[in-house]
């Protein structure tokens, strides 16, 4: 079981992510510490988490602004729900959890009115390398994406994902496995290596 | 999935790469990773993946500052003291409590109102009757007298007659005699066995002998007995009753148009009077009964054909008994549908009803359980 602010990735670059600083103070203590009135607790919350969510969404939708206006509405969200918020997940998960429900209704509303989905720009880089990401991710089934995007991106663990997604932890691990070779076949078919085993 | 060559499946070593392997297990992957050339290509396919998927990055946040934010923080800084109680009114672990609370305070108006509306005003009722019953204002029952005596009348008679056939037209004809009448008659010819007469004959008291002597000569006397009920002390209590109910009755009607007060006194006293009369209708109609029962008497009458036995003993034919036993099947499979579709209406349509309100719920609630969040 991973802390709030320790991970293990494989040579990411910064930017949105939070950086290992030793001795910081934990998430949870900051919510807490919000709980009982400080705001201070709560803007070191928004600079850990601005950019992350900001990505979170920004990954996930074509517009920009909506991906701006649904970041800002997951810290309202958190601002309102301040009293109702009780430690037994990590806050990384609590807002997550938050930021995915916004995004299922967003979609929904999308769904019922697509002038509102209309791109206004490419999410993010345009080299070919993101746009190769992005077409590999757009032929995954949606559960595998997300689950696959809430790995690699959010750096969330797989009981984390689990429990966001409502799944049992080897469903998980599968879909990953499954995500990550599909992803490896369309992003370099050339050196797929064949499948040990075949697992499904 | 084949694990005779490899200690660890391609699932667990990428497990192991995150770092979500179980700790038993690490120590074995760490070691067979190694060695093994094939899971270092996988583990080298899983890592390129995620070197890959870290290319596609998103331009940072225009929103830099807590613009929008200050507002609701603010907000929340005012609020929380006037709304503490709310907040801890609606939170999951107190809302059971809060139901529970507010079950007590629906039992304990609705008892607080029956008791104001209701039970009061009887009680404040029973109080005045109980006072006025002590007064000299009822009358005292009749004193009995002696000479006065009623009795209840009944015979019981059974009889044998060859001549079955006559018996109903001289029964007739001697009630005609002694100014009664039949209070109940039956009849049974059963194929094979002797017929029989069972009658329940009204008649004035005074005419009971004179008639019996009559009945007994239709036939051979079986059994006879004759039975006197006295039943005076019974008539002249259901006469006090009753006279006591007129007065209470007359009372209560007094108390009505006199005494002013809430309307529930009043509505309490005009139930009371109604339960009164009622009590009122009972008694009369016990005492005429009783009155009817001394002023006539009951003989209740048997008659038995002396019956001969046939020799010949014409049995149902064949054709009859398939017949028979054809209806009988016939009818039986139709009660059989008839009670299914009857059950199927009864509870079919609440079925239905419940099925279709609890359907969408429960498949909606179903849907978001399994279903993950895109």
């Amino acid at each position: 079981m991973r802390a709030g602010n320790f991970f293990v990735t494989y040579g990411i670059t910064e930017g949105e992510r939070i950086v290992n600083r030793p001795f910081m103070t934990s998430d949870e203590s900051l919510m807490l510490e919000f709980q009982r009135g400080s705001r201070e607790a709560f803007e070191e919350l928004f600079a850990r988490y601005r950019g992350p969510l900001h990505g979170f969404f920004r990954r996930r939708l074509d517009s920009a602004a909506r991906a701006e206006d649904l970041a800002q509405e997951t810290f309202l969200a958190v601002i309102r729900g301040t009293s109702r918020y009780e430690p037994r997940a990590l806050v990384r998960t609590y807002l997550y959890g938050i930021a995915l429900k916004l995004l299922a209704s967003e979609r929904r509303k999308q769904a019922k009115d697509p002038q509102l989905s209309q791109p206004e720009a490419a999410p993010g880089d345009t080299s070919d390398a993101a746009l190769w990401v992005r077409q590999g991710l757009e032929k995954l089934d949606s559960s595998e994406r997300e689950i696959l995007m809430l790995r690699e991106y959010e750096q969330l663990s797989y009981s984390e994902i689990a429990g966001l997604l409502r799944i049992p932890v080897n469903t998980v691990r599968s879909r990953l496995f499954r995500s990550r070779m599909a992803l490896k076949n369309y992003l370099d078919p050339a050196n797929t290596l064949p499948r040990r085993g075949g697992a499904a | 999935m084949s694990k005779s060559n490899h200690l660890i499946e391609p699932e667990e070593l990428m497990a192991y790469l995150d770092g979500e392997l179980s700790h038993d297990h690490v120590a074995t992957s760490a070691t067979h990773l190694e060695h093994c050339r094939e899971c270092q290509a996988i583990a080298a396919d899983l890592q390129s993946v995620s070197r890959q998927m870290m290319a596609w990055e998103v331009e940072p946040s225009e929103r830099g500052t807590m613009e929008g934010l200050s507002a609701a923080l603010e907000k929340r800084k005012r609020e929380p003291s006037e709304r503490s109680w709310w907040r801890w009114a609606t939170a999951q672990r107190t809302r059971p409590r809060m139901f529970g609370l507010a079950g007590a305070g629906v039992c304990v108006v609705t008892l607080f109102m029956v008791w104001t509306l209701e039970l009061q005003p009887r009680a404040q009722l029973r109080r005045m009757l109980q006072a006025d019953q002590r007064s000299s204002y009822l009358v005292a029952p009749p004193k009995r007298s002696s000479t006065d005596q009623m009795i209840v009348r009944t015979a019981q008679l059974s009889l044998t007659t060859t001549d079955f056939d006559r018996v109903r037209d001289r029964i007739n004809e001697i009630l005609k005699r002694h100014q009664g009448y039949i209070g109940e008659l039956n009849i049974s010819s059963p194929a094979g066995v002797a017929r029989t007469l069972e009658g329940t004959l009204r008649m004035p008291a005074d005419q009971l002998e004179g008639a019996t002597a009559e009945l007994k000569s239709l036939g051979r006397v079986d059994s006879e007995s004759q039975n006197g009920e006295e039943v005076t002390a019974q008539y002249v209590d259901v006469e006090a009753r009753l006279t006591n109910a007129r007065n209470t009755e007359r009372r209560l009607t007094d108390l009505l148009r006199q005494r002013t007060g809430k309307l529930a006194d009043v509505l309490a006293v005009e139930k009371e009077i109604d339960q009164v009369r009622g009590s009122i209708e009972r008694m009369e109609a016990e005492k005429k009964n009783l009155g009817n029962r001394v002023d006539f008497a009951t003989v209740t009458v048997r008659v038995t054909e002396d019956y001969r036995a046939q020799m010949q003993v014409v049995p149902a034919s064949l054709v009859t008994r398939f017949q028979n036993a054809a209806v009988e099947g016939y009818r039986s499979t139709v009660e059989g549908i008839v009670s299914v579709l009857l059950v199927m209406l009864s509870y079919g349509p609440g079925l239905v009803v419940w099925g279709a309100l609890l359907f969408f719920p429960a498949r909606a609630a179903w849907r978001r359980l399994r279903r993950p969040v895109p």
